[in-house]
């Protein structure tokens, strides 16, 4: 069988925007893929498939699952068919992540400062003291170049308008970006050339953008400081994601007990003694970070280390106590944080959003809850969510119950349809729902996005949850060059 | 470089020489049971390279299958195979970003072989020489890859003294329980038998082509443990463990470095100084428990100076 069936019979739900097809016409810049995709038939794509897998296998780019005291290793469920960004599209995009996060960082420094957007009553206070990632350790306290978030990243939705919004800012440890290198570099393997005849713009120099801002922000001014990449360990399911970036930039891997805190500095044992640090990339969350000062039985961190952090022997990155900006509450307000701070209006949209602590917006949302998503505020990947419009009576009465417990802690959004892209599945096309979440780098010199991201896929049909945790899948993502 | 990197560099190393004995000492061992007049007896393997009880190992000592399948895939088994590489896995694992990317996909790839859960099969129907070589050369493959792609800094050092010295424990191991197994009769010629003891660590056309004539119990020992160019022999093994050790001499390490290195040229020069008859003399076992037991002390020795870290 000819590819060309497989694409005459994909069937596009007309309530959702397609990436790939308008009506029964491919848009323009899904042309090349889909000629190249006409000279095969389908055995050659099921191999192209077969391979992709092998590789992902082969280089060990998995997660473990344990089950029955056993490990058993899978990949990350990786769809062949690129989904493709124009030009146009992403200079939009670009111009209003840089802008957002802008914006959010001036928000974190107020708030941990001098609080004018508090006093001035554009946030409220009650919203900042009752969020438990509101962080009083870090209150008056200079971070290096003013920078909290120094990696961002923001997952961005399409309505069936096609026009784009924020769906959440991920300001803390966001993860994924090694399967936009790692996606990137299958790509090259199975679909020989296709990428320099499409003018797709290349990912590679994220992790020199990263390095470059981690070098800058060592508080010794030394030609060669000790930058380290700080893991909760390989149990962690982003493990791979750690040695990638590590090797790519060919930085330390260290868990918490490889590292000491003596005076102020932190160090690392080697075999020659120890070995002093002076920028740490972790990707242990705030909480376990330091047994001191947090969670005292966190045995991922290192006893001491918010000390050399506030007396500046060390620099933290992200910084700590970014959750405040990234609670799914504070979400609502970063449209007036950036009409606020930098007097401009937000170019990309929020999705409308309900506080449920107001008794109006709650009464509105229970009288509609089929046609809502309620998400718990300081919860991430995907749990702690209901989605309406599938949700039984009985779920959504105990959902009712939960919130009127803690109204604070839960808002609603109306269910947002996302836009649909093919996907290969089962030896047929497929529409499925997307994401896209690109990675934003800000460094002393200023915000720097690479022309990609990760593009994350609702494998099961009609769901429209991405997240990893939650059985999604990723595709490459492919920025055009104009 | 991290005292926790050192050390799992040097127990991935260690797993993986170790199951690379494991792979040619079944090899050679299935080989010979397809060429024994007697019934071939599977118990001096069982015995250095499991714990089983007496009456576990006598149940399956005639059974070359049940016995492949115990010490290749067996997952309740320590000491087989798939768990060996498991643990050179985890290891190389924690240390991905110290290794070179080929070298983590070779042994990676190894570890999926040994998986597969096709091979509890093929042990069972097919030629178990056949699945053992291929596996071999997984094994064969990541010394290759070591070689080529590996940097010679601290790490390649710790790779090497980890090599070395369980080469040097398994070689002491292999001739102990072959010789002590049988109350050996040091006259007695059994040419059978010191022909795959021989094959089972590629000491065989050595063998040959240094002592031309028939088998004889002190010309094998001589090879295992003194001779100098054999890469399977106890002296090889210490003399390349010294050299890549010294090569830790410039760190600011020098406690420790001081005191392994008086451990292993206490090694050295007790293999060193040694003849076969000065061997035979002591009492082959006495000597190979001696040197054994150095070893260990100089696999603590690093534990204690080079790898604490907790």
């Amino acid at each position: 069988m000819q590819t060309t069936e497989l694409l005459n019979t994909y069937f596009v739900d007309s309530g959702t925007w397609d990436e790939m097809y308008k009506d029964t016409a491919v848009r323009e810049q899904y042309k090349g893929v889909v000629e190249f995709m006409q000279q095969l038939n389908v055995d050659e794509l099921n191999r192209k498939e077969e391979l992709a897998k092998r590789l992902f296998m082969s280089q060990g780019i998995t997660f473990t699952v344990y089950s029955s005291g056993e490990g058993i290793e899978k990949i990350f469920p990786f769809d062949i068919i690129p989904r493709i960004i124009t030009a146009a599209e992403w200079k939009y995009i670009e111009e209003g992540i840089k802008q957002r996060l802008k914006a959010l960082n001036l928000f974190l420094k107020d708030v941990y400062n001098e609080q004018f957007i508090l006093k001035d009553g554009v946030v409220p206070v009650e919203m900042i003291y009752s969020c438990p990632h509101y962080l009083r350790e870090m209150h008056n306290f200079p971070v290096p170049y003013n920078i909290y978030v120094h990696i961002a990243g923001i997952d961005l939705i399409r309505n069936n308008d096609g026009s784009f919004y924020i769906l959440e800012d991920n300001l803390r440890t966001p993860s994924g970006v090694s399967y936009m290198l790692e996606n990137r570099e299958i790509t090259k393997r199975i679909f020989p050339d296709l990428l320099p005849k499409n003018n797709v713009r290349s990912v590679t120099e994220y992790t020199n953008i990263l390095h470059r801002n981690l070098v800058s922000l060592s508080p010794r001014p030394i030609n060669n400081p000790t930058i380290v990449l700080l893991t909760p360990g390989i149990y962690n399911s982003a493990y791979f994601e750690h040695t990638t970036l590590a090797r790519l930039m060919g930085v330390e891997l260290v868990e918490g007990r490889d590292l000491v805190v003596s005076n102020h500095r932190v160090y690392m044992k080697t075999t020659s003694g120890l070995q002093q640090v002076d920028v740490i990339y972790r990707r242990v969350d705030d909480e376990f970070l330091d047994p001191v000062v947090f969670n005292p039985g966190s045995m991922l961190g290192v006893a001491g280390i918010m000390s050399a952090y506030r007396k500046g022997n060390v620099a933290i990155v992200n910084s700590i106590g970014n959750g405040v900006a990234d609670d799914k509450a504070i979400y609502t307000y970063v449209p007036s944080m950036i009409r606020y701070y930098l007097n401009e209006e937000p170019i990309l949209k929020n999705v409308p959003t309900y506080h449920l602590d107001n008794l109006e917006e709650r009464e509105y949302v229970f009288g509609n809850m089929n046609k809502m998503v309620i998400k718990k505020t300081n919860e991430s990947g995907g749990y702690g969510m209901l989605m309406g419009h599938t949700a039984s009576e009985e779920e959504i009465l105990r959902y009712k119950v939960e919130i009127l417990k803690n109204t604070r802690e839960y808002i609603a959004q109306p269910i947002i349809s996302l836009s649909s892209s093919p996907c290969y599945m089962n030896g047929k096309l497929q529409p499925r729902r997307v994401d896209l979440r690109p990675y934003a780098l800000c460094g002393p010199e200023g915000i720097q996005i690479v022309p990609g991201g990760l593009t994350r896929v609702a494998l099961r049909e009609g769901s429209l949850v991405v997240n990893s945790s939650q059985g999604g899948g990723s595709k490459d993502t492919w920025v055009l060059a104009g | 470089m991290l005292s926790r990197v050192a050390d799992s560099l040097y127990w991935m190393s260690r797993y993986m020489e170790r199951s690379d004995g494991i792979l040619r000492m079944l090899k050679i061992n299935y080989a010979s049971s397809q060429d024994d007049i007697n019934e071939f007896s599977w118990k001096p393997v069982l015995h250095i390279f499991t714990y089983l009880e007496e009456e576990q190992a006598n149940a399956i000592e005639h059974h070359s299958r049940a016995v492949l399948q115990y010490m290749v895939t067996d997952k309740e088994n320590p000491n087989s195979v798939l768990n060996i590489l498991t643990k050179a896995r985890e290891n190389a694992r924690s240390v991905q970003d110290n290794i070179t990317k080929e070298l983590w996909q070779c042994l990676n790839d190894f570890y999926h072989a040994v998986r597969d859960e096709q091979l509890v099969q093929w042990l069972h129907k097919e030629d178990p020489v056949t699945i053992l070589d291929t596996l071999i050369k997984h094994g064969l493959l990541y010394y290759g890859t070591a070689d080529i792609t590996m940097s010679r800094g601290e790490g390649y050092a710790f790779l090497n003294i980890g090599k070395f010295l369980e080469r040097g424990v398994q070689s002491a191991d292999i001739l102990d329980v072959k010789f002590s197994d049988r109350d050996f009769d040091f006259t007695k010629t059994d040419t059978t038998y010191w022909k795959y003891l021989l094959l089972s660590i590629s000491g065989y056309e050595l063998y040959l082509k240094t002592y031309r004539s028939g088998f004889e119990a002190k010309n094998v020992v001589e090879q295992i443990v003194l001779d100098e160019n054999f890469p399977r022999s106890v002296n090889y093994s210490v003399q390349r463990l010294y050299t890549y050790f010294e090569r830790l001499k410039n760190q600011k390490n020098a406690e420790g470095f001081q005191k392994i290195e008086f451990l292993i040229g206490k090694i050295r020069s007790r293999v060193k100084y040694s003849t076969v008859e000065t061997i035979m003399h002591q009492g082959l076992h006495a000597y190979l428990t001696g040197i054994r037991e150095e070893l260990y002390e100089v696999a603590n020795a690093l534990d204690q100076y080079y790898f604490a870290y907790l």
